[in-house]
């Protein structure tokens, strides 16, 4: 993982030419959606439990809010980056344009490593992060929901600080808030449900029988875990998986060829995805380098954890079986190892449809949150089915009729969807 | 970009593909497992109707298998796992807990994208069918064992019209688990926790009339008749009409039945007031109006009677009905003059205005080529309101029907006699049995027709004792078995008596009942064989009820008694003259 040389933003940004430039968009519009239209960086004094005081950097960067408030996660985590927040901003805006969800995108974060914080220090910093932003925060102006390393209980206490300081209940000011405290049923699963919702869509179009296939999937957090059991309920084999060994400090993946034992797996899965490797071994699993998620001789690759995992160094490396790759995680291709995929006709069903069901259910969650309302599981999810099949067939249509990739297909509806909102607001 | 290439899905159908009516396909697959009997034996006579029978009645009856879609069987075992449904469903939990276990349990994930891109481009009423596995896996018909739930679907917000048709799902669903279900099972050899369910999903054939949505004609035609009248033979068959939903034929036993080889007799009837009185004066429909009580484990949570009246207003009875004159007491075709109506569907069958009936037979005969075997189908019609035609008919459903074809004879003479414990000329089924060793009957000198709800319990009990021993046993009661009315019979469904072999219904003297001749059960009796006696209290031939008092009984209640024989009875019946007879040692 080279996080030092690669650039998520540069990458976005570049991304976006290629397809501004098809589009023919005009000089002021490309100005507008290249960058960020809001960014704060600011610091998070917290008392921490040895009673020495810590300074933590925090981070929100709205991209572009012409289609609706913002909507992007809140990261935790030791690397983070200005420039990779920019990005993420970016894919949430052209994500939610896609799926046709009236929202617009941003991420934030606060560099720090959740792993060695305890909750409590976890929970002063959600609410610093809160009291430091709350102005430019709400339902009508931007909304944080989970993303790496933050969960359902860090969602309750920003909202509980947003609460305090506005002096009223916004359950909309949130998503990803526990069920019974106004948060929705069906998020948990929403991102991994809906990447596979797309992966059905891709194999219908390949002609391939779900139970006739295999998976391997790197990360085992929530998108990983949920994408492989609606994966197996379809059919599919999953023989390897990868995660993240917090006390090794590296990755290693864990294979079985007759097909893993999910439950089994998560028995022995700590909260932030990280696998026993012991217990693996002894439950039968062969323990192989991080890497090796991507060189099995599978059907499927599911990148679903970090950006830039797939690069120039090891696209080569993926297996000649390989007929699709579902990008659960943001950004997890580089654009060079995008074109060694495409040389190959690999169907790749690009981050920001295939991991899209994540915020189109926290759409859901802020739409019940305003109403003070709930659905039923069945209900969100076959909206959410509804909304991910949607989209798949319009980039896939347009990638055929335009000769582009899935990706390029993707970026080319969402831009034009966001230019136009642009332009409908006489910003450009 | 790779090709799409198809692989084939079962019986060579098509996957849904989201598009309910303006797809080009009309009947479709959500899922990869099993069709169940139902949908198996729709997807069987597709290619037959659209190649063989629409052509030769184009363009004046369009003949179609409504649009529908079968949810196949692997959602169900999805569904049943996900929700750890099986202790409840395997419990002896009232069918109203277990239904709302079933509502409160999550359709699996996969279904629900489907299911909601249906409903969100469909406003018209559906029919939620069950289809049955072992229905399949046997070639037996398990008729009305499982649900149908109509729903309008006519709701503005499709979160509404979703939430319905998901309720109607799961309730279907729990249906495979319901009391009448398990006690069926007892008389197949299986259990329910063998049982399988696809669900259609089904365009119900019909039109809107204001606040109601009914077929003009509902119909059942089967190959085989029990009771030929007149000139027509057992093998013409029998043909079985009706105003409005089927429920009014097949749960109600009331339609114009008439044979196909003499579509313009009329059923015998000792005068035009009897006619008038037996022939069909409500009929069934689904509520399109304002929505009744909610309640989602209700089948009939969408249905509603009406009287002819409404049909009448709503110009339905144009092409059906015929009117009785008073004045010189005639019947006359059409309802042109004032009076009273009756549902003969005269216009069509004596004034053929539409084909119907030749198109029944060739499709009988196409249903039994393809199926091998005797049939019963199911079908609907709506007619072109101003011309009648062109006339929609729906074909519903084909099941094989069992009829067995041993010599049997019966005599005159052997119904007489001092061994003879039930006698009749109105028998159903055709064989010998002798291997029922259990009597079953209603006192009757405690028979009320006030208490027939709770001796349709004590029974219910009794069949479920003798079913788990597997005693077959010979049942005798009084009134129409299986009535929807509690005064006109005794209200059990077929599963509260699924051990029966041998059923009797009889009369009293003081009591004037109609007997349903085995109609409420018909599928049941063929399929499973059972022999269905009619034995009025006014004809020559009866029950030596002193005999049946002077056996011991093993278990007597207020209103029944259960009786152990020595040796076995003797059961006789004569399919061709329909004379049946019953022997005690």
């Amino acid at each position: 993982m080279s996080h030092k040389s690669f650039s998520s933003f540069e990458m976005a940004q570049s991304q976006f030419d290629r397809v501004a430039a098809w589009l023919e968009l005009d000089g002021t519009t490309k100005d507008l959606l290249r960058w960020p239209m809001r960014e704060y960086q600011f610091l998070i004094p917290v008392r921490m439990d040895d009673g020495r005081t810590k300074i933590f950097r925090g981070l929100r960067v709205l991209h572009n809010d012409a289609r609706g408030p913002g909507k992007g996660g809140v990261r935790f985590h030791p690397q983070e980056t200005i420039d990779t927040v920019r990005a993420l901003a970016m894919w949430m805006t052209w994500k939610c344009a896609l799926i046709d969800i009236p929202l617009g995108g941003s991420t934030g974060g606060v560099i720090c490593e959740p792993h060695n914080l305890t909750l409590r220090e976890q929970e002063q910093i959600c609410r610093g992060w809160v009291r430091q932003l709350h102005r430019d925060l709400g339902p009508q102006i931007d909304v944080p929901a989970p993303e790496v390393m933050t969960g359902a209980q860090h969602m309750l206490w920003m909202l509980d600080e947003y609460e305090a300081l506005t002096g009223k209940r916004v359950p909309g000011f949130i998503t990803g808030k526990p069920v019974g405290m106004g948060g929705s049923v069906g998020r948990l699963e929403a991102t991994g449900f809906g990447l596979v919702f797309t992966l059905r869509e891709a194999l219908k179009e390949l002609g391939i029988l779900p139970e006739e296939t295999k998976a391997s999937v790197q990360g085992f957090g929530n998108v990983g875990q949920y994408a492989v059991r609606l994966y197996q309920q379809m059919g599919g084999k999953v023989i390897c998986v990868s995660c993240w060994d917090q006390k090794d400090a590296t990755s290693y993946s864990f294979k079985k060829e007759s097909g893993i034992d999910l439950d089994g797996l998560l028995n022995i899965t700590d909260r932030f995805g990280g696998i026993d490797k012991k217990r693996a071994l002894d439950s039968g699993y062969e323990v192989l380098p991080g890497s090796a998620w991507l060189e099995q001789s599978v059907d499927i690759l599911i990148p679903a954890a970090l950006e830039n995992q797939i690069t120039e160094d090891n696209v080569r490396l993926i297996h000649p079986r390989v007929k699709i790759i579902a990008e659960g995680a943001n950004g997890p291709t580089t654009s060079e190892a995008d074109q060694v995929i495409k040389e190959r006709d690999i169907f790749l069903i690009p981050d920001i449809l295939a991991n899209a069901g994540g915020v189109t259910c926290s759409y859901f969650e802020q739409v019940q949150s305003n109403m003070n309302y709930y659905w039923e599981k069945d209900e969100v999810l076959g909206k959410l089915d509804v909304k991910m099949t949607a989209a798949f067939d319009s980039v896939l249509e347009l990638a055929k009729k335009k000769s582009l990739s899935m990706r390029d297909a993707a970026f080319f509806i969402a831009i034009v969807r966001v230019a136009q909102a642009s332009r409908d607001r006489g910003w450009v | 970009m790779p090709k799409n290439t198809k692989k084939s899905f079962p019986g060579n159908l098509i996957p849904f593909d989201r598009q309910f009516f303006t797809g080009k396909e009309k009947f479709t697959l959500i899922g990869r497992g099993s069709l169940g009997g139902k949908a198996h034996g729709l997807a069987r006579m597709r290619e037959i109707l659209e190649a063989e029978i629409s052509p030769l009645f184009s363009p004046d009856i369009q003949v179609v298998i409504p649009t529908l879609t079968v949810i196949t069987s692997d959602f169900f075992d999805l569904f049943m796992e996900q929700n750890d449904l099986y202790e409840v469903s395997l419990s002896n939990q009232r069918d109203e807990a277990i239904a709302q276990a079933f509502q409160r349990a999550e359709l699996p994930a996969q279904l629900v994208g489907d299911l909601r891109a249906l409903i969100a481009q469909v406003h018209t009423p559906l029919a939620i069918r069950s289809s049955s596995l072992l229905e399949d896996a046997m070639f037996e018909p398990f008729a009305s064992v499982y649900a149908t739930k109509m729903i309008p679907n006519n709701q503005l917000d499709p979160n509404i019209r979703f939430r319905k048709l998901v309720e109607a799902i799961k309730y279907v669903y729990a249906s495979t688990f319901f009391r009448d279900a398990k006690n069926y099972m007892l008389a197949t050899k299986h259990t329910s926790a063998d049982e399988k369910m696809a669900v259609i999903i089904q365009e119900v054939v019909g039109s809107r009339f204001g606040n109601r949505f009914y077929p003009q004609i509902s119909g059942v035609a089967r190959s085989y008749n029990f009771y030929p009248l007149g000139h027509a033979k057992p093998g013409d068959g029998v043909v079985i009409l009706a105003l409005g939903l089927g429920k009014m034929i097949v749960d109600d036993g009331i339609g114009w039945s008439y044979s196909p080889a003499y579509p313009q007799a009329n059923p015998p009837y000792v005068s035009i007031s009897e006619l008038l009185e037996q022939s069909q004066t409500e009929f069934w429909a689904i509520n399109m109006g304002p929505p009744p009580e909610y309640n989602p484990i209700k089948e009939m949570e969408y249905m509603l009677k009406f009287s002819l009246e409404d049909a009448e207003r709503d110009g339905a009875l144009r092409f059906i009905a015929s009117t009785y004159r008073l004045r010189d007491d005639k019947i006359v075709y059409g309802i042109a003059e004032g009076g009273a109506r009756i549902i003969d569907f005269a216009p069509i069958l004596k004034l053929e205005l539409i084909s119907l009936n030749t198109m029944l037979r060739a499709l009988l005969k196409s249903c039994e080529e393809a199926l091998e075997r005797m049939v019963e189908i199911e079908f609907a019609l709506s007619l072109d309101e101003k011309k009648g035609v062109p006339a929609r008919f729906g074909f519903l459903q084909v099941r094989p029907m069992v009829v067995s074809e041993a010599n049997v004879d019966v005599s005159l003479a052997e119904l007489m006699g001092a061994r003879v414990l039930v006698a009749t000329e109105s028998a159903m089924g055709n064989g010998v049995l002798d291997n029922i060793w259990d009597i079953v009957y209603v006192k009757p000198e405690k028979f009320s027709p006030n208490k027939t709800e709770t001796i349709a319990a004590q029974l219910e009990e009794l069949n479920r004792k003798l079913g788990a021993s597997h005693e077959p046993y010979l049942l005798i009661g009084f009134g129409r078995w299986g009535s929807s009315d509690p005064l006109g019979g005794i209200p059990v469904n077929f599963g509260q008596i699924s051990g029966a072999r041998v059923i009797v219904e009889s009369t009293l003297p003081e009591m004037n009942f109609m007997l349903s001749q085995g109609s409420h059960f018909f599928h049941n009796i063929t399929s499973f064989r059972v022999f269905y006696f009619s034995v009025p209290h006014w004809e020559k031939y009866t029950i030596d009820w002193s005999w049946l008092k002077k056996q011991q009984a093993v278990t007597e209640t207020e209103f029944i008694r259960h009786v152990k024989l020595p040796a076995p009875l003797k059961v006789k019946v004569d399919g061709t003259t329909s004379r049946g007879v019953i022997y005690h040692d």
